[in-house]
């Protein structure tokens, strides 16, 4: 049985397809601490006991209503669940502008206030997965990012790696492009010209580590976030050592996005009493020159 | 003279303004030897290995960096010895006797940041900061969408980023070096600094201001672009240390192009 049919069922048995949402989650409750218990239980990782993933706003014994699943918890996106009657929110990355999640000098300010006041009255909950979804094997966001680039072929004992259709690191850019929701974020590094066959996929951050290991059999690299001192210069200077390598970097919220429509589409599978949403986020950068 | 007594002379004049050199800082050699005799000092925001080439063509045999040589803050070279472009790079530094030396902390520690100051000045802006508030510069009322472009215009930036809504008008304006772009607040009308974490603050605060009807913005310049102005001001600061050596700003410039 799919996910949708266990979900028409359970909604059948409880009387009517037409039954409002909310009173549908009340006869399959499932409360949000257990939705985020089969998440630990189902994801095949350790769950780590020094970690940024769990609960960063609200009561998880709260029973849930539906569920949106997101890059980035912003208020809009808080505001759109709310209004699709969805009060668990999963989060990749945090809620409150931090990595920790505290609003540091921030705990005054009327922006934070007007957040965490939306989240009190709607009684949202808020579940970040990030270290975890990110530590599944092979990685998911990689793999959702090549599906949305609708790249199909993995370079076999490379992970992350994909053989694409020979193209030079200007035509991969205009490739990725038109098939990702890009405003201006995309920035390259390395020759135009630059003739690529193989690229590395590394959603997110990309670290040095990360940059030189594959570098070492991919051409390019699609990076999120890539750090301006770590994997950009290293790929800068592959040119001056004459095995010039590419980097193409996306945004960590466009690179992540597609990720996330996949982990909502799991959690889905987890979760068959309530509708499970993707909710996607815009590229927040535009470009003056482009 | 030696780089080292090159830098003895930066510690010196650092002593004299009050700024202690620090037991924990990145600010060390990170290639060649500390013994060889300078011929000229290269400053860069980065020493790439295009910087360290350029500078080593003209006789700049000493290389002082904002940012790291090895691709990582602490310039930990345990992983790449085996990697060809760090082999390369450490191959090209011995064959042509160059010495790099990191100078991070203590410009910061320099009253004005002279990594502020370069931004400051190639924005044209020295004469919009505020005298009461430290990184807040007040501009002539503008939009987002003409700042960003004037700002382009100036640096000659290709690669520059922006967050917020373009027609959102601006006048105060916080401007941070490098990878120390301010958080924006309530006062604040805009950020602008060299790179961020996408997920560190300010584009998740910009997104939910917008979402209350409070139009912010952020400007990302690059980090190059942002900092390598400022080590043209250090090599304007060392020369008077160093009368005997010629000293001149080589710029890493941006590493990005855009496609279109």
């Amino acid at each position: 049985m799919t996910a949708s049919s266990r979900r028409d069922f359970i909604v059948t048995t409880a009387g009517s397809l037409l039954v409002p949402r909310v009173l549908r989650a009340q006869r399959g409750t499932v409360t949000a601490q257990q939705v985020a218990d089969r998440i630990r239980s189902n994801l095949g990782v350790a769950w780590r006991s020094q970690t940024v993933d769990g609960f960063k706003a609200g009561d998880p014994s709260t029973a849930v209503t539906g569920i949106a699943v997101t890059v980035l918890a912003t208020t809009d996106v808080l505001r759109r669940a709310a209004a699709a009657g969805q009060n668990l929110i999963i989060t990749q990355e945090p809620l409150y502008y931090a990595a920790n999640d505290d609003p540091g000098n921030r705990a005054k300010d009327p922006v934070y206030l007007a957040k965490k006041a939306l989240i009190d009255e709607q009684r949202l909950m808020v579940f970040r997965l990030t270290e975890h979804w990110n530590a599944r094997q092979p990685n998911e966001s990689a793999k959702a990012l090549a599906a949305a680039l609708k790249w199909t072929t993995e370079v076999p004992d490379t992970p992350q790696t994909y053989r694409i259709a020979d193209t030079t690191l200007e035509g991969l850019a205009s490739q990725i492009r038109a098939r990702l929701p890009i405003r201006g974020g995309l920035r390259m590094v390395g020759q135009a010209g630059l003739r690529v066959q193989t690229v590395y996929l590394a959603p997110g951050t990309t670290s040095l580590t990360m940059a030189v290991t594959n570098l070492q059999k991919a051409d390019a690299i699609l990076a999120g976030e890539p750090r301006e001192w770590e994997a950009v210069p290293y790929t800068l200077d592959t040119w001056s050592a004459n095995r010039g390598k590419g980097l193409i970097a996306i945004g960590r919220m466009v690179s992540e996005s597609p990720g996330m429509s996949a982990c909502a589409r799991w959690i889905g599978s987890l979760v068959p009493e309530v509708r499970v949403e993707p909710m996607p986020v815009t590229d927040p950068y535009w470009s003056p020159t482009v | 003279m030696t780089a080292q007594e090159a830098v003895g002379r930066i510690q010196k004049q650092l002593q004299g303004l009050a700024i202690a050199w620090r037991s924990q800082t990145v600010d060390t050699f990170k290639a060649g030897s500390p013994e060889t005799e300078i011929k000229g000092i290269a400053t860069t925001g980065m020493a790439t290995f295009d910087v360290v080439r350029r500078a080593s063509a003209a006789g700049k045999n000493f290389v002082i960096t904002h940012e790291p040589t090895f691709y990582n803050h602490q310039d930990q070279t345990g992983d790449l010895e085996t990697d060809p472009t760090y082999q390369a790079k450490q191959r090209f530094i011995k064959e042509n006797n160059v010495v790099i030396f990191r100078f991070h902390d203590h410009a910061h520690a320099l009253q004005p940041d002279p990594l502020v100051v370069g931004s400051a000045r190639m924005l044209g802006w020295t004469q919009y900061a505020s005298p009461t508030e430290p990184r807040i510069y007040v501009l002539p009322a503008t939009t987002l969408r003409a700042l960003a472009a004037d700002i382009a215009a100036k640096l000659k930036g290709k690669a520059i980023r922006i967050a917020g809504d373009p027609d959102m008008s601006v006048t105060r304006v916080a401007l941070g070096p490098g990878y120390g772009v301010p958080a924006l607040t309530s006062s604040v009308d805009v950020a602008v600094g060299g790179e961020a974490a996408e997920s560190g603050g300010n584009v998740e605060y910009i997104l939910d201001a917008a979402a209350d009807g409070k139009k912010k913005g952020v400007i990302l310049l690059g980090h190059m672009m942002s900092e390598d102005w400022g080590m043209k001001e250090v090599a304007d600061w060392l020369r008077p240390l160093l009368p005997e050596i010629p000293i001149e700003w080589v710029p890493a410039g941006e590493p990005f192009t855009v496609s279109r």
